[in-house]
């Protein structure tokens, strides 16, 4: 089976979206039973370390099921090979940069 | 009954254009099907071209667009049809003259699911016997008669014809993975496993929607996804 090719990636963007649902189910229920009161108290539940773990493998997942999308549209409608690895490179860097971003920030508020 | 054909001769046109047809009421009969009225303006105009041979829905010769959805013209009801009757070729196949389309890469791709029984096991005094329940297992795959109805409504076709097999190709290889007595399921499995052959499928199902012998070739191709997971788990 490989990784990011054939059931490799169809069973990944399967697993990937049935983390994600749930997380944002998780997310939306907190906000609208318990919403945090202040900045504050909003960083303190990002730097719990369970939250801080379930948010980063959230945005790791989800970069890769964004992934796994990218390329399936790309490889359905963009023909030309010189545009689809353009296409392919910009948006896997695009996707590396956020998940970067997204990590950085984690980790910044965890040690803040 | 007014009908609007798609008219294309590749020796004298450049572009293809649509052309009005009327059937005389006194021509049309109950039960009639849409086979029977296209021979019938063929008498009107013998250029009109389109391939038929059994006329029963078996031989799949006479597969078209009718008003927008594929199908055999032999075993759709002329009745059931909204006037004017719009026919063209399949969509997605190149033309080679009016509906009649060039099916070649549809055989292609039929020809890369190795639609044969494999097993290099000695032959067996009498036949390769299989279990009632193993032999159930082939119902809604052999039916197929090939007609190309459900790989020309699949856009995945439509966008890869040359990498992604097709439905109809699908269908066939589910068929040979399912049998029991076939023993190249992992080469069989191995060959699909990658990001075109069967994964361009996006389940859009119009294949099943189209087909004209009520075939599923969207759960055949379910099926084939989860024997490969089981085998790989």
């Amino acid at each position: 089976m490989r990784l990011l090719s054939g059931q490799g990636a169809w069973l990944l963007q399967r697993i990937t979206a049935v983390y994600a649902g749930l997380f944002v189910i998780v997310v939306l229920a907190y906000f609208l039973i318990a919403p945090p009161a202040d900045h504050a108290a909003w960083v303190a539940v990002i730097a719990h370390p369970a939250v801080a773990l379930g948010s980063a493998l959230f945005v790791v997942l989800l970069l890769l099921h964004a992934w796994i999308g990218l390329r399936d549209i790309v490889l359905d409608y963009v023909k030309p090979m010189a545009l689809r690895l353009t296409v392919l490179t910009l948006g896997a860097g695009a996707l590396i940069l956020l998940g970067l971003w997204a990590l950085y920030l984690l980790i910044r508020t965890g040690l803040a | 009954m007014e009908f609007s054909i798609y008219r294309f001769n590749p020796e004298t046109d450049t572009l293809p254009k649509m052309q009005r047809f009327t059937l005389p009421d006194d021509q049309v009969e109950p039960g009639m099907m849409l086979l029977d009225a296209l021979l019938l303006l063929k008498e009107q105009d013998d250029s009109l071209g389109f391939r038929r041979s059994c006329q029963h829905g078996v031989c799949g010769s006479d597969g078209m667009n009718i008003n927008g959805m594929n199908g055999l013209a032999c075993i759709t009801p002329l009745a059931d049809l909204e006037a004017p009757v719009t026919l063209r070729p399949f969509p997605g196949m190149p033309v080679i003259r009016d509906l009649i389309v060039d099916m070649g890469n549809f055989w292609e791709q039929y020809r890369r699911a190795e639609p044969w029984l494999v097993n290099d096991s000695p032959e067996p005094e009498v036949e390769r016997k299989q279990s009632p329940e193993d032999r159930d297992q082939l119902d809604g795959l052999y039916e197929c008669i090939l007609c190309g109805c459900c790989s020309a409504a699949c856009p995945s076709y439509w966008w890869n014809p040359d990498k992604f097999l097709g439905p109809a190709a699908l269908l066939q290889a589910a068929r040979f993975i399912q049998d029991s007595r076939d023993e190249a399921t992992d080469h069989r499995l191995a060959e699909l496993d990658d990001a075109w052959k069967l994964y361009r499928c996006h389940t859009i199902m119009n294949c099943t929607q189209v087909c004209p012998k009520g075939l599923n070739p969207s759960r055949a191709i379910g099926d084939i996804r989860r024997t490969m997971l089981k085998k790989s788990l």
